[in-house]
């Protein structure tokens, strides 16, 4: 097999098991469980081998021609560090959760609807990340999005219907605003493909064209990926849909679809500038602080950890404004444990819930003595997520904060020091709530959630303790290269062009 | 010098390597004491001690700023991991991990702003002038980290809190001994080594100090849980620490640092001794306590030997360091600008003030636990039975050798800490003032014999009669009206002024946790009350949001 036939398996794959489940998943018995860990553990491999791949790759970028037609006539798929990466992310949180939804799932109905539904959504958030034509970017980030609309209401509660279309319209309207900018960008610059594209923008100035179509791109992508104060539909989608699909929203999805498809349009398409760098810094700030204040005064496990997602892609966002390869760096990092330890405490809620039947951190209380392994897990997700070391999350804000000091913004710093401090705060309040403290009567009686969960945190939670080392100079690659592609900016458009031909 | 192979990264010198010793003896007693009190969870307790251990021993070697971040922050977790232990003990083990925790995010950011402006990590390249506002937020930033860490005000509240919930070793181990000596270590480090210090930040150093002396050493006094008691002694002690350190002349520091390794010695002594009250009594309530002497003498005899030695006392090893802490302030007396003098001064006074109080308080301890009548089944079932009733051997044995060390650190001074720990790491101490350790002893053991002697042979007890007690002529059981201690002092709280700070204290007005708690619900409501979960309203956030970046964007 040629080595970029596999850029388009990323799709295709996922698609197919949707299809399959769709078509078969009531008849034969057991048939979507089945099926659905067997593509996505083909599809986490598939993107651990695209790592491989990159190693060998003198541009470190490969470029598959749909129809073989090259571009910028045909639709081509990248796969470049940044991608590559992205891809671990995303197949990686979607593996364990989906092996933690054969279990979880089995207290709704339908498990089929579930499984097509994901997989849907999966092969979207591949979609948008291999994608090197804008318009196709769009359809896929489209895909996503209504498969997670639906996901959010699959317990069809009034709870889960009105967050869903909430959810949906604020889509939706993130949705038109990247549309209205892609046709902007096209009418202007008459192609589709983003490395042509990205030339074309270099060479033809406009003066009002950009920045407007910059405008478009920041307020949909901002909506999509929940930063302050585009993030009123997050909490409400997040909390109601079913924990594992949470999992899946607040550890990969706005980040597939806000951070990377803006990270993609604005490093290595228009080229970002100063002015929105710092937008983007102040954004982040913003969302650090606000998320955090917010969650710490929620009293429903999912609710406060759907802020504490607000507060911590701020993080990310904060980073990236930096625009520096020390900032960009943390960003991703970040991003990775953020997608890890994130997942992790959305599966332990999911967990409490499916043992204790309830969220309200006011009626739990002492779950230690019956749930060993989800407070275990759950304690070292939260002092990850809280930067105390030596987990994952300690490293990231520690590079994040580096950053920001040796840019000389000493008061986003301090924003950062003190969002680390009020998350640290308001993760020891549900550690207390939820674990420790009394075990009430009612609850005397609960187990430990079924095996296949267990198998999902304590992966997870192996993987919160054992990210710094990926700061390692022999695994430093794996972020290295992914950062590369967003400095290396419009530089993009040439890479692109020059492996396409190859 | 020597190089090792880690060199870049550790780094042995003279300030740490008596910190290191000290370490690995606190560990050593610290696993002796919980063989026999530790009865659950022991492989999780063995774990974490040893953990902690380590990681000390990282900070204090550590020459990398990064490394001695992640040890210091690893600390925090083992500590929160050991305080929550106890019974009970889920609120103080938050409020630790909260407050430990978030200085060492404040730390972050001050390692942060010395790399920007030293552009290196290694502690012995780093040398620092207050010559720019980012040098001393930098300062400010890991001296509150210390602060924290060691428990000065105002990041102490939650000294008092873990040590009344934690295992009494936990409590001995971590907050009294190691805590204290990572805390002050590091910060005779950033004023020896990393900062070149003015009057200015030292002049801050010993306000800082001499507050918490005072305030701390106020709130002991009120206590009525001996190891809540002991806890805000832990407090207060820094504050001479601080205030030594903050004298900025070589005698001060140097008192400063002795006093860390006194204090870590007799203040383990002093919860070994509460633990083994907790042990035989099951409480600690002081309410509860009493008549203890009898039944555990070595206890006892440790216990009053470090009560000495904290409230400084001679010849321990207490009133040693305090001594050279007052010669640190006496020199710093000859200073040109008469607002340091002031300032001196008052912290002369408070110092010596709080230094009373702490005997004060000590007295109340001693007379409430091991003498007095107890309130206690348990107790006074022992003692009508009429023999000992020792703790293990296991237990009393390292209280034991701590009040050894108090005497011998006290007596022998000069000979032994000073000469190998602490003038090789502070050069230049001069004393302004001469203390004959062995004379005074020798006088001061002189006068007991003699007061001994006369009791004994002129026969005072022929002046002593002992009778029952009568209340309007009836015989009264001397039980019922037993004066148990906790009132001792209790009159301080209705003072005017005190009335008010103390009960204001006991609210939680000047706890700093407390505060930011309420600070942050206030917001939280508030932003809360914007969160009306109608959908028009987000969207308008949005659109405000957009025309927002509409403005910014489109303007140029």
């Amino acid at each position: 097999m040629k080595d970029v036939n596999i850029i388009p398996l990323f799709v295709i794959i996922p698609l197919l098991t949707a299809f399959l489940i769709a078509l078969l998943g009531k008849t034969i018995k057991n048939f979507s469980e089945k099926i659905i860990v067997a593509s996505s553990s083909l599809l986490l491999a598939f993107s651990l081998y695209s790592q491989i791949l990159l190693r060998h790759t003198p541009l470190k970028t490969l470029v598959y021609n749909v129809g073989g037609w090259l571009p910028p006539f045909g639709i081509s798929m990248v796969l470049d560090g940044l991608s590559s990466f992205m891809l671990i992310v995303v197949n990686l949180i979607a593996f364990f959760v989906a092996v933690y939804s054969l279990s979880y799932m089995e207290k709704y109905t339908d498990k089929p609807k579930f499984f097509t539904l994901f997989a849907l959504m999966v092969s979207g958030l591949n979609g948008v990340i291999v994608t090197g034509d804008i318009f196709n970017l769009f359809v896929f980030l489209e895909i996503a999005s209504i498969a997670s609309y639906a996901l959010v209401a699959f317990g069809t509660q009034a709870e889960e219907l009105e967050a869903s279309f909430k959810y949906t319209i604020m889509g939706t309207v993130a949705s038109s605003f990247i549309f209205l900018g892609i046709v902007f960008l096209y009418g202007f610059a008459s192609t589709l493909n983003m490395a042509h594209m990205a030339s074309v923008l270099n060479s033809k100035l406009s003066i009002w064209l950009l920045p407007f179509v910059s405008v478009l791109f920041l307020a949909g992508f901002s909506l999509k990926a929940a930063m302050v104060p585009f993030h009123g539909w997050l909490p409400d989608a997040h909390s109601s849909a079913p924990a594992s699909i949470s999992a899946m929203l607040s550890g990969v999805l706005i980040k597939t679809l806000g951070i990377y498809a803006m990270m993609r349009i604005f490093f290595n398409v228009l080229g970002i500038t100063q002015a929105q760098l710092s937008i983007l810094m102040f954004l982040g700030s913003l969302s650090i602080i606000t998320g955090a204040i917010l969650a710490f005064s929620q009293w429903d496990f999912k609710r406060l950890l759907a802020y504490s997602t607000i507060s911590q892609v701020g993080y990310i966002v904060l980073g990236l404004g930096l625009g520096t390869p020390l900032g960009i760096f943390g960003a991703l990092f970040h991003l990775f444990n953020h997608s890890v330890f994130k997942s992790l405490l959305f599966l332990n809620s999911g967990a409490v819930d499916y043992a204790a039947s309830t969220r309200d951190l006011r009626e739990t209380g002492g779950l230690n003595k019956v749930m060993p392994v989800t407070t275990k897990t759950n304690f070292i997700a939260s002092m990850s997520i809280s930067g105390i070391p030596p987990f994952s999350g300690f490293f990231s804000k520690l590079i994040i904060i580096f950053a920001c000091i040796q840019k000389g913004h000493i008061g986003y710093g301090l924003c950062a020091v003190i969002g680390s401090i009020l998350t640290l705060i308001y993760f020891m309040k549900l550690q207390k709530f939820v674990f420790l403290g009394e075990l009430k009567d009612k609850f005397k009686q609960i187990a430990e959630v079924p095996y296949l969960m267990r198998f999902s945190m304590i992966c997870l939670a192996a993987i919160c303790i054992l990210a710094g080392f990926l700061l390692l100079p022999a695994l430093r690659p794996f972020l290295d290269r992914a950062s590369d592609v967003l400095l290396g900016g419009t530089n993009y458009a040439a890479a692109v062009m020059g492996a396409a031909l190859r | 010098m020597t190089t090792s192979r880690f060199y870049p990264l550790l780094r042995l010198d003279a300030l740490n390597s008596f910190v290191v010793l000290a370490i690995a003896l606190f560990s050593a007693l610290t696993i002796i004491y919980s063989l026999k009190f530790i009865k659950e969870k022991r492989l999780q307790y063995y774990t974490y001690i040893i953990l902690t251990a380590f990681a000390s021993i990282g900070v204090v070697l550590a020459n990398n700023l990064i490394l001695l971040l992640v040890f210091w922050g690893f600390l925090g977790l083992t500590l929160y991991l050991l305080v929550s232990m106890g019974q009970g003990s889920t609120d103080a083990a938050k409020k630790t991990l909260i407050i430990v925790g978030g200085s060492d995010a404040l730390m972050l950011l001050g390692v942060a702003i010395i790399y920007f402006l030293t552009d290196t990590f290694y502690l012995d390249a780093i040398r620092l002038e207050f010559n720019s506002s980012l040098a001393v937020i930098s300062y400010i930033c890991i001296a509150l980290a210390c602060f924290a860490k060691a428990g000065a005000i105002p990041l102490h509240t939650w000294i008092p809190d873990a040590a009344k919930s934690a295992p009494a070793p936990v409590a001995a181990f971590l907050p009294a001994s190691l805590d204290k000596l990572l805390g002050i270590y590091l910060l005779a480090r950033l004023n020896l080594d990393l900062f070149t210090m003015n009057t200015a930040m030292n002049t801050f150093l010993m306000v800082i100090g001499a507050v918490t002396i005072i305030t701390a050493v106020m709130m002991a006094l009120v206590q009525h849980n001996l190891k809540r008691l002991l806890g805000y002694h832990a407090v207060s002690q820094v504050g001479y620490m601080v205030l030594g350190i903050g004298t900025g002349n070589p005698i001060g520091i140097a008192g400063g640092i002795f006093h860390m390794l006194n204090h870590a010695v007799y203040k383990s002594c002093l919860f070994f001794t509460a633990g083994n009250i907790e042990y035989r009594a099951k409480t600690s309530e002081l309410d509860e306590l009493g008549g203890l002497a009898k039944l555990m003498p070595v206890t006892y005899i440790s216990c009053l030997v470090a009560s000495f030695s904290i409230s400084g006392v001679p010849p321990f090893n207490g009133f040693f360091s305090k001594w050279m802490i007052y010669q640190g302030l006496v020199t710093q007396l000859q200073s040109a600008d008469y607002r340091i003098q002031a300032i001196n001064i008052l912290c002369l006074a408070a110092a010596m003030f709080g230094s009373g109080l702490t005997l004060a308080s000590f007295m109340k301890l001693i007379h409430a636990a091991f003498l007095g009548q107890p309130n206690n089944a348990l107790i006074r079932r022992s003692l009508q039975g009429g023999h000992k009733d020792e703790v293990p051997f296991s237990m009393w044995l390292p209280p034991l050798i701590l009040a050894v060390i108090c005497v011998v650190f006290g007596v022998f001074a000069y000979q032994i800490p000073l000469r190998v720990f602490i003038f090789p790491a502070v050069p230049g101490v001069d004393f302004i003032g001469t203390w004959f350790a062995g004379l005074s002893t020798l006088l001061i053991a002189s006068g007991l014999v003699l007061g001994l002697f006369i009791f004994r042979s002129r026969g005072l007890g022929s002046f002593i009669r002992q009778d029952a007690a009568f209340m309007g002529c009836e015989p009264e059981d001397l039980d019922k009206h037993r004066i148990t201690g906790i009132e001792f002092y209790n009159t301080i709280k209705e003072y005017g002024i005190l009335k008010g700070i103390y009960q204001k204290a006991e609210s939680g007005v000047y706890d700093i946790y407390e505060q930011v708690k309420k600070v942050l619900s206030g917001a939280g409501r508030f932003l809360q009350y914007l969160h009306n979960g109608v959908l028009p309203s987000y969207l308008i956030w949005a659109l405000l949001g957009m025309i927002g970046l509409f403005l910014i964007l489109m303007k140029g």
